[in-house]
């Protein structure tokens, strides 16, 4: 039912774009893939669109990382270019570097890990996300909060490790 | 009741403990310091932790309506990326490339041939007196392409025009001051897209060209290609496994090649067609696919149920641009 896929849209699209932006780091890319999903589900009309939604997203996600893998050389080679006369404001720029910081950070967690707290971040329930991650939902909580204690740890690891953890 | 571990910690205050567990970790906790020590310290982690991501939200704009999504897939409207001034941009910097042509140099219809002698095109192509009006700029990109690892797949010669044309198209148009920005279009007509043209472009020439209606019933969809450019001929695959190119013309020198095909003849690499939830995290399966030769590497994109590669001597951000504008055809 068509229906109920609206209703799904509604009510998912934020949290679709934001865990697809955790992975592609860019806005636009991310409502451009979580379009592409949600005009995937009309075709598939999969029973449980909202869980369906969020492993398509991931698996283009994926794609979407090998891809960009490939082009990070070409794009370096762009960076290079001088760039003198544009300059952001300051805000833009803290907000550039926590963002820089946090996907650092987000990068040191085990897939597992970082799934599920994307997952969690997005709105899903344990229930959903231990059906999403194939893991318990016994196991979810303790995930969770290594998930979290990880990030945290990461992220001030990089405070104080100056550029080092940041860059990489 | 020992202490409590963290994970029900962190499911009681995500509000995911079982009723009964969550009666239970509070009597506990009624009695227990160290427990509501610890559940303080974890709540203290969970909100850090949930500020951190907080930090990095996206712009948060509102969804696409949703009947506009399933009538036409195409981008929402206020997407504003202007698609005919991105692609106009392009045809003019080919164009003034073309201007710029020395009469040695190769034919329009010889950069689209299949690679007859690449050596030899590679030598005219240095050769070229236009090379050697480079900005100090495009020198500058050329030095530090030496210095980086090698590309199997996109050769040195198409990659310094790749950076010529990208920069054409993005910073030297916003920022250049007139006097630097001269001397690019020599860049981009550095003899290289034939280069370009030779490596990149899949050599199709003995597909059998078919009609606009043939493609049709082959794809079970309408054809794709890209708003506003004409389109110059549809061929499909000899072996016939359903794949059809259409052939576009950006400018009288370069083609773009749409290549596609039904999704679902191409289950193995449909990323939804095989879904499981284990998929996530199949390390095996991943390394397997990351192990296998890089054979197809143009970008693709699903738009309906086919799924769309395109090809062209044009940079990878060059034809990822152009990728997402791809549509149904009129």
């Amino acid at each position: 039912m068509p229906d109920d896929i609206a209703d799904v849209y509604r009510s998912t699209y934020p949290a679709l774009v934001r865990f697809l932006y955790r992975k592609v780091w860019d806005a636009e890319r991310a409502e451009d893939l979580a379009q592409e999903a949600f005009a995937r589900a009309l075709v598939h009309r999969p029973e449980n669109t909202r869980g369906w939604l969020f492993v398509v997203a991931a698996n283009m996600a994926r794609d979407e990382a090998r891809r960009a893998a490939r082009e990070k050389r070409h794009l370096t080679l762009l960076k290079s270019e001088p760039d003198a006369v544009r300059s952001a404001p300051e805000d833009e720029i803290d907000a550039d570097t926590q963002r820089t910081r946090v996907r650092a950070a987000l990068d040191l967690l085990t897939p597992r890990d970082r799934e599920a707290l994307l997952l969690w971040d997005a709105g899903m329930s344990y229930d959903e996300i231990a059906a999403q991650t194939g893991l318990a939902r016994g196991a979810i909580g303790t995930t969770l909060a290594r998930a979290r204690r990880r990030l945290v740890e990461a992220y001030d690891a990089g405070l104080e490790g100056g550029q080092h953890v940041a860059r990489g | 009741m020992s202490h409590v571990d963290e994970g029900t910690l962190h499911a009681y205050l995500d509000g995911e403990l079982p009723s009964d567990e969550r009666t239970a970790l509070e009597a506990h906790l009624g009695q227990c310091a160290t427990c509501r020590q610890t559940l303080t310290e974890q709540r203290v982690l969970l909100e850090r932790a949930s500020a951190l991501l907080g930090s990095t939200r996206p712009l948060e704009r509102p969804a696409p309506p949703f009947e506009q999504l399933r009538r036409a897939r195409q981008r929402s409207p206020w997407h504003v990326r202007m698609p005919f001034a991105w692609a106009a941009s392009i045809a003019v910097a080919l164009g003034i490339g073309y201007l710029f042509r020395t009469p040695e140099q190769l034919t329009p219809n010889a950069a689209l041939a299949p690679p007859a002698g690449p050596v030899a095109l590679r030598e005219r192509a240095k050769a070229s007196p236009v090379r050697q009006r480079q900005s100090a700029r495009a020198d500058k990109v050329v030095r530090s392409e030496g210095t980086a690892s090698t590309d199997s797949y996109i050769g040195p010669q198409s990659r310094v025009r790749d950076v010529g044309a990208v920069a054409m198209n993005s910073s030297q148009l916003r920022n250049a001051t007139p006097a630097a920005a001269e001397p690019a279009p020599s860049v981009i007509v550095s003899g290289a897209p034939a280069l370009g043209a030779v490596r990149r472009m899949p050599v199709t020439t003995q597909w059998p060209v078919i009609s606009r209606g043939t493609a049709a019933s082959l794809l079970g969809a309408d054809p794709v290609g890209l708003p506003g450019l004409s389109t110059r001929r549809i061929q499909r695959n000899p072996t016939g496994d359903g794949t059809v190119v259409v052939e576009q013309t950006l400018d009288s020198a370069t083609v773009i090649q749409i290549f596609q095909r039904p999704a679902t003849a191409l289950a193995s690499t449909d990323s939804s067609a095989a879904f499981t939830p284990r998929m996530l995290f199949d390390e095996r399966d991943r390394a397997a696919r990351e192990r296998a030769p890089a054979r197809l590497d143009r970008l693709a994109r699903f738009v309906g149920r086919l799924r769309v590669e395109i090809a062209g001597p044009l940079s990878l951000d060059s034809l990822n641009r152009l990728l997402e504008q791809v549509e149904p055809l009129p």
